[in-house]
């Protein structure tokens, strides 16, 4: 199997959509000659040419908005969103329209646009650079929401994202970029709403996102080494949920812990344990333990920044205080 | 304006009380000084008075166990609106709501573990309504296993954080109890039990009173004890007591034997300090006044309270004392402060006929003294057999404070006071 970066990933997806489909096209700020802020789109320019790989004003609203319009038109297309912390500029385009018009219009019209962007601590980009908000579109029906944690997750979930027919929040971590990883020769499309088990275990699942599960699966090796075993489970797409395999998870290991690099209060986790609380109630031998950032505008000092959010020490000790005794 | 009853701390170490029933009921006056509830703590069940004057709007907690300083009851003026101030103090008793301001958040993320939020504990605080007794602490888990193969949560001992029942836990139970005839069969080899069936057995859930019993005198086992026992002439005591008998005036309390003996046993100990002594915090601390406690049977169970300076009241004083302790113990209307500060113990079983028999320490006090029945025995006078009235009496000591020269000492001393009271004055 050949390796691809998580950046390499994306590229690689979107290349292959561009280049199959007629109706797919990419717009976004700077991704075109400079290929994008993260250098995600570099060279499609020259291989489909400046109308399909359209840069675009600095202007979120326009850019969804647009998005919108072409794909109730009939297109499939991709836009990006230069850090998630700007899509609060595009909110009234992602929420009050792309997610009600085809309830609204009876499913006579469809909006396939995918949002493509990203965030996440860890390079100190400072407060309104690096948040993880992808709990805010989660609380939205008519969206669809992934946060892919892998090359292979990336590239499979954001074709399936490119050929749903709803609008698709696609969340990518920044600093998930370089990493490198294994991916099919052929790309397979994995479909929305379906969870990825990372590890099997018998003590405690980790239910997380993005970063964190590499953080997880860290923790979890070193869980081993004192006799813990532990189950690191990824929803990949948050909305929907693949709640029969992260609650069937818990019922098999009686404890949990979710981790997300967002803020802990009002995060996914908040989700993720009324969801398991609920489906295995009956199961849980301590209560569910919830990772996350400290509550508060992350800060740009390096020492500060690494403080706040969460690494693999934390999900450790989390996961320690579930298996924990008096 | 309406206040609230909380509960009080009626002495040190008291943490927490057990309301056993409500004197008045809600809508009734109260008058500051009226006794308003029942209060079963640790050491004695007592009744505890109204601080206010007012009309009892509302019994917050009608019977149960409950920590010091929760609100119980709110009494003020007839058909006052308490609801606002009940919605504060259940804030205050359990699950505050959480302050929302950006300091309080701020500071509140900066105590808590690198990068994650404690969970709330508002479940293991919600009242347990409709059921008797303390809410146990145990996992979903640990409760579905309980109830499919019949263990009693409330006789599993918990593991988990905060004494909470975890599921290996109720496996454990699982094994070693009998399974009860609802549950499933048990399929792993348990151990053999008795063949009793639960209609066999009498469960008697302890009162506060008795698990206090039963911490404290397992406590009393660590001490490293030895025992003296001496037998004396008991003529004296008799005969002392029954000249002051005599001398009783009309509404004072008759003496006992036992009376006499409590207040020469007195002046035993601040003669022999070591005797009236604690050991406690690894330290030994005598006292120069005698604390005598005596023990009563009380319905509830033993308690032990105290007459307090015994070596400075007469026998009659010690009488009315000790009358006064005694019938309160078995109204169990005792007080803390009656059970507290004794410095020595004194248990008599003489009236059931016992010849002799070893107290347990009553710690932290160093010794206790048995006190065994009054009987005319064959002794031995002046070369001669002649018939008596003897008791043997029976000193348990801490060996960690108490040498076995200075217990016997001690116990000479007493044979002297008890055979020739007059000593002891």
């Amino acid at each position: 199997m050949p390796e691809l970066t998580y950046r390499e990933a994306v590229r690689d997806a979107l290349a292959q959509a561009l280049r199959e489909d007629e109706s797919v096209f990419i717009m976004g700020e700077d991704i075109a000659e400079m290929g994008g802020s993260m250098a995600v789109t570099q060279g499609l320019l020259e291989e489909f040419g400046p109308k399909r790989v359209r840069n675009t004003p600095i202007s979120e609203m326009a850019i969804v908005g647009s998005g919108i319009g072409a794909a109730i038109q009939g297109m499939r297309p991709i836009v990006e969103i230069m850090y998630e912390d700007f899509l609060t500029l595009s909110m009234e385009q992602l929420v009050n329209q792309a997610a009600k018009h085809r309830t609204m219009s009876g499913g006579q019209v469809k909006v396939p646009l995918t949002i493509r962007t990203q965030g996440g601590a860890g390079w100190s980009p400072g407060a309104q650079h690096a948040q993880q908000l992808e709990a805010w579109f989660v609380h939205v029906p008519g969206l669809k929401v992934v946060f892919a944690s892998t090359p292979e997750d990336v590239r499979g979930l954001l074709w399936s994202a490119i050929y749903d027919d709803n609008p698709v929040v696609f969340f990518e971590h920044r600093t998930l970029y370089p990493l490198k990883g294994e991916v099919p020769t052929e790309l397979e499309p994995i479909p929305l709403g379906q969870a990825r088990i990372h590890r099997e275990g018998e003590d405690v699942t980790v239910v997380a996102t993005g970063r964190l599960v590499h953080e997880a699966l860290t923790a979890a090796v070193a869980a081993e080494s004192e006799g813990i075993s532990v189950e690191v489970v990824d929803p990949r797409t948050l909305l929907p949920l693949d709640e029969e395999t992260i609650v069937g998870s818990v019922r098999k290991t009686t404890r949990c812990v979710t981790a997300h690099e967002a803020v802990v209060r009002g995060g996914f986790g908040a989700e993720l344990a009324a969801v398991i609380q609920h489906g295995a109630f009956d199961w849980l031998d301590a209560p569910i333990e919830r990772v996350g950032a400290r509550f508060a505008p992350l800060p740009f000092a390096p020492a500060m920044e690494q403080w706040v959010v969460p690494h693999a020490e934390d999900v450790l000790a989390a996961i320690r205080r579930t298996v924990a005794r008096s | 304006m309406a206040s609230e009853v909380k509960l009080p701390r009626l002495g040190q170490g008291m943490e927490s009380g057990t309301i056993v029933r409500w004197l008045k009921s809600e809508g009734e006056a109260v008058a500051k000084g009226d006794p308003l509830y029942e209060l079963d703590t640790d050491k004695v069940t007592q009744e505890v008075e109204a601080e206010t004057t007012g009309v009892l709007l509302k019994i917050v907690v009608a019977d149960g166990e409950v920590d010091v300083g929760t609100t119980v009851g709110v009494i003020g003026a007839q058909d006052e609106d308490v609801s606002e101030l009940l919605a504060a103090s259940q804030g205050g008793n359990g699950g505050a709501p959480e302050a929302e301001a950006t300091a309080a958040a701020t500071a509140r993320t900066a105590e808590t573990p690198s990068g994650s939020e404690p969970q709330s504990a508002m479940g293991d605080s919600a009242p347990s309504a409709g059921r008797t007794g303390e809410r146990v602490k145990a996992s979903p888990l640990a409760r579905r296993i309980a109830r499919e193969r019949g263990v009693d949560l409330a006789s599993v001992t918990g593991t988990g954080p905060e004494g909470r029942v975890i599921a290996e836990d109720v496996d454990s139970a699982a094994l070693l109890a009998p399974a009860t005839s609802t549950a499933p069969p048990v399929t792993t080899a348990a151990p053999a039990t008795p063949s009793t069936t639960s209609e066999d057995i009498e469960v008697v859930e302890l009162t506060s009173t008795r698990r206090t019993i039963a911490r404290r005198l397992t406590e009393a086992w660590e001490a490293p004890v030895f025992q003296l026992s001496v037998t004396v002439d008991a003529s004296e005591l008799v005969a002392t007591r029954e000249r002051l008998v005599e001398l009783m005036r009309e509404g004072e309390t008759k003496p006992t034997v036992n009376d006499v003996l409590t207040r020469v046993v007195a002046s035993a100990l601040v003669r022999h300090r070591p005797v009236n002594a604690h050991f406690s915090d690894g330290r030994i601390l005598r006292y120069s006044s005698a604390n005598v406690g005596i023990a009563v049977a009380a319905p509830s169970g033993l308690v032990v309270p105290v007459i307090r300076e015994a070596d400075r009241k007469s026998v009659q004083q010690i009488a009315a004392a000790r009358a006064d302790l005694v019938s309160r113990s078995r109204e169990g209307k005792l007080k803390l402060a009656d059970l507290e500060g004794g410095t020595f113990t004194i248990s008599n079983l003489g009236m059931y006929g016992i010849e002799q028999f070893v107290a347990v320490l009553n710690p932290p006090q160093v010794a206790i003294l048995a006190v065994g029945s009054i009987e005319d025995r064959a002794a031995v006078l002046d070369g001669g057999l002649v018939i008596a009235p003897t008791m043997t009496i029976t000193l348990t000591c801490d060996h960690r404070a108490i040498d076995g020269s200075e217990g016997a000492e001690f116990l000479n001393t007493v044979k002297s006071y008890v055979e020739s009271p007059a000593l002891a004055l």
